[in-house]
């Protein structure tokens, strides 16, 4: 009991911080979610309106499209780190030359700011400016993100690449280095080859860190605005307006706050849903492997 | 002593020292010398006079103002060079934020909104304060100047301000902001290219007529295809266009392109708040659709490959850079463009000229029913939350002084009061920037601000999805009008205008 009260105590202070910068921000949002409010509406102030904005929503076709968007975004983008992340984790379990140095410069886009991503890729891609379309260009690819909706869209999947798999690297390193030897050294000695070990053995034993970092990285990129914003600015038209650069102009140039937080809540139910479901798979695959 | 001891103790040291350095006071800033004891047997050399400034500044010696504007060579200018100098003489310090333009507005409409007083002077674009007026977020600075005589300059002069300051008052004349910035966006075409015997006689023979600045539109782009097709293994185009994904876009229609096509006020009847034509608006009219086309479909075939990720300094750049033979360039950057050989390799071969007009434009002009093109610019104002209005409106009367202007003007091609026309300066400057600041003055009643609209920044984002459609081809000029003017009449009407 008295143990109990100590980490109540403990851990007081820090709920308190989460309550008031996280909770208390987040009641506001859903309470402004059922008014109309503008700054530059003719009635001043929060308006009610019950339901109106959500019902706006389920038929707001742009909207709906950029969820959609970032549903196609999310599968490439992860997609690709996922597999990219677990070569990379498995070459660096083994040793070659220069792996000192690799390691240490392969993670280094993880501590660039995502502004600085989006930032950096955009003096790198900007038609007519960028080194990236010149060097096309020499080789007869006429690449231009700012009028082709297919070169905005895999510029944006590459630079999230990029930017993030060295962190699902880490993460699989990190499970795979925690793995036993024992069954890899019987399969060996069984006669298996690589892809037999690492279908039969590799991924069933590493499933639970597999999902932590699907689940991290379908939240993250299911967020995506800071990167895509400086990089194509939601272009070209809106083929790159993924769903957080859709909520942030709602919100911030058009300043209509009560639509763009009832889009925050409704965004958020989805995302709950989705963790959920991932978390159920992650907990079973614990489950099964036994931890 | 174990190495797991000595490297705890180093961690916390490393820890404490850091912690120590954020929690340090800021450095005293240094004491202003003191004059110097005369000399044995020595007269005291007499008092420096004090100045109006620092007299007046006196009970807010100390104080720290706080203002935003947009990252501007202008704000600029009076970030680096105005507000020190203000700083020096008066003791009150000046934190002039530039940054960019989205940034600049959120932020500081969010201080007014919450009221939150953090900034004490804002960036007030002529086509905001509309806006702000209508919220109440400024300070009426006409009533603050009678109400405290002792902090208004002799010398601020209201009336020598262009009638560009019309903008920034209400119905009964009070100012709510002080300009600081004003400029045409005006056609910009190289005189070198058009000048060029060579290329006139390749014109001339495919075109029938000699080569000159566009009047109209037809000829605009007949130019813009010629240099494309001349310009073909030089790196050079027909024409800038605003075409990112960014509201750059928007404006570059709705300020510049529409109005020169006669379709004004971005197509919206004022009188009912309505943009669709069956309802007395114009911005869905066949007029609308052929600007729109021309602009962001014919002439987007012209322009650099940039364009389409460019906003209104790409733009700007890319003419700079010599890779275009004409385009609508914003007023701000003609200066630079066309003298500074640091930033632009066209330096000297700017030509300046009025914008081309489709027919009856210029007309209706001339009869003030109409305008050609956009008159921009902004003021700085005292946000009404602001705890420091009186050393605020001494920094605003300080950006203003008339001494100031000629050097203002020359580093940042922009002009607020009458007699800067005729400062020395100025007057030096015009020559190299082929006469942009006499068409200023002669010429500047053919343009206009942004029409006074209280919802402009809520409206604007509206018609933003459309316009970029059409440029990426999503949607044609016509369906993206026709979509364009039944969202705003929604859009307006969930605001409370034109029920």
């Amino acid at each position: 009991m008295k143990s109990n009260r100590i980490a109540w105590g403990l851990l007081a202070p820090t709920l308190l911080v989460l309550g008031f910068a996280g909770l208390l921000p987040f009641f506001y949002v859903v309470y402004v979610g059922f008014f109309n409010w503008n700054v530059f509406s003719r009635v001043a102030g929060l308006v009610y309106t019950g339901a109106d904005n959500y019902r706006r929503l389920v038929f707001d076709a742009d909207f709906l499209a950029s969820i959609g968007r970032s549903v196609r975004f999310t599968f490439w983008a992860v997609s690709i780190e996922m597999i990219l992340g677990m070569g990379l984790a498995q070459s660096l379990m083994r040793d070659f030359k220069g792996k000192g140095f690799f390691r240490a410069v392969y993670a280094l886009p993880l501590t660039v700011a995502p502004i600085a991503v989006g930032a950096t890729w955009r003096l790198l891609t900007m038609p007519g400016m960028g080194p990236l379309p010149y060097y096309l260009k020499q080789i007869g690819f006429d690449y231009n993100l700012g009028r082709y909706p297919a070169h905005a869209f895999a510029t944006t999947v590459l630079m999230d690449v990029w930017h993030w798999t060295p962190f699902v690297t880490l993460t699989f390193l990190a499970g795979l280095t925690a793995l036993p030897k024992e069954p890899f050294e019987q399969a060996m000695v069984d006669g298996a080859n690589r892809w037999q070990i690492l279908r039969h053995l590799t991924l069933p034993m590493l499933r639970p860190v597999i999902l932590t970092a699907l689940f991290l990285r379908i939240m993250d990129a299911l967020r995506i605005v800071d990167e895509v914003f400086m990089l194509t600015g939601g272009g070209p038209g809106m083929h790159t307006h993924y769903v957080g650069i859709f909520v942030w102009r709602v919100v911030f140039p058009k300043t209509d706050y009560g639509y763009g937080s009832a889009m925050s809540v409704l965004l958020l139910y989805f995302t709950i849903v989705l963790c959920w479901l991932l978390l159920t798979s992650i907990t079973q695959a614990r489950r099964e492997a036994g931890t | 002593m174990s190495l797991r001891h000595i490297h705890w103790l180093l961690s916390a040291l490393v820890v404490a020292s850091m912690v120590l350095i954020s929690c340090a006071p800021p450095a005293a800033p240094a004491a202003p010398a003191a004059p110097a004891a005369p000399a044995a047997g020595e007269e005291a050399a007499p008092a420096k006079e004090v100045s109006w400034w620092t007299k007046a500044a006196e009970p807010y010696k100390g104080v720290t103002i706080r203002g935003i504007s947009e990252s501007t060579p202008p704000s600029k200018y009076m970030q680096q060079v105005l507000a020190p100098a203000f700083e020096k003489e008066t003791g009150i310090k000046v934190e002039f934020e530039v940054t960019s333009w989205d940034q600049m507005y959120d932020k500081e409409i969010k201080d007014m909104e919450a009221g939150t007083g953090i900034y004490d002077f804002v960036y007030v674009e002529q086509d905001i304060i509309y806006a702000y007026l209508q919220r109440k977020f400024l300070t009426d600075l006409t009533t603050f100047m009678e109400q405290n005589p002792q902090l208004v300059y002799a010398d601020l002069d209201m009336n020598d301000f262009t009638s560009f300051i019309d903008y920034f008052k209400d119905d009964q004349g009070h100012a709510y902001g002080i300009p600081f910035e004003a400029f045409l966006k005006v056609y910009l075409y190289r005189k070198d290219l058009f000048n060029d015997p060579e290329v006139q006689a390749a014109f001339k023979e495919k075109y029938g007529w000699d080569l000159r600045p566009a009047t109209t539109w037809e000829e605009y782009g007949q130019i813009a295809e010629f240099f494309t097709e001349w310009g073909k293994d030089k790196e050079l185009y027909g024409t800038t266009v605003t075409a990112g994904t960014h509201p750059a876009a928007t404006y570059e229609m709705i300020e510049s392109v529409f109005p020169a096509w006669g379709i004004y006020r971005w197509g919206i009847n004022m009188e009912n708040w309505k943009a669709t034509s069956a309802n007395g608006g114009s911005l869905d009219s066949e007029q609308a659709k052929k600007a729109l086309r021309f602009w962001d479909v014919d002439m987007l075939k012209f322009a650099p490959p940039e364009a389409t990720s460019s906003t209104w300094d790409e733009v700007a750049a890319s003419f700079a850079a010599g890779r275009a033979a004409q385009g609508l360039i914003y007023g701000e950057n003609a200066a630079w463009i066309a003298t500074d050989s640091t930033r632009s390799k066209v330096v000297g071969n700017v030509g300046v000229a009025l914008p081309p007009t489709a027919p009856g434009v210029m007309d209706e002009a001339k009869a003030a029913k109409g305008y050609i093109g956009y008159y921009d610019g902004g003021a700085l104002g005292i946000p009404v939350s602001s705890k420091n209005k009186e050393a605020a409106f001494l920094w605003l009367q300080w950006m203003a002084r008339k001494d100031f202007q000629g050097d203002f003007a020359a580093a940042a091609s922009r002009i607020v009061r009458k007699s800067t026309f005729e400062d020395p300066k100025v007057l030096e400057l015009d020559p190299k920037v082929d006469g942009y600041f006499s068409l200023m003055k002669e010429q500047g009643p053919l343009f206009a601000g942004a029409p006074p609209f209280p919802f402009h920044n809520t409206i604007r984002p509206v018609l933003d999805p459309f316009i970029w459609k059409t440029i990426s081809g999503e949607v044609t000029p016509e369906d993206a009008l026709d979509q364009a003017a039944q969202a705003i009449d929604a859009e307006l009407a969930k605001l409370g205008y034109g029920q």
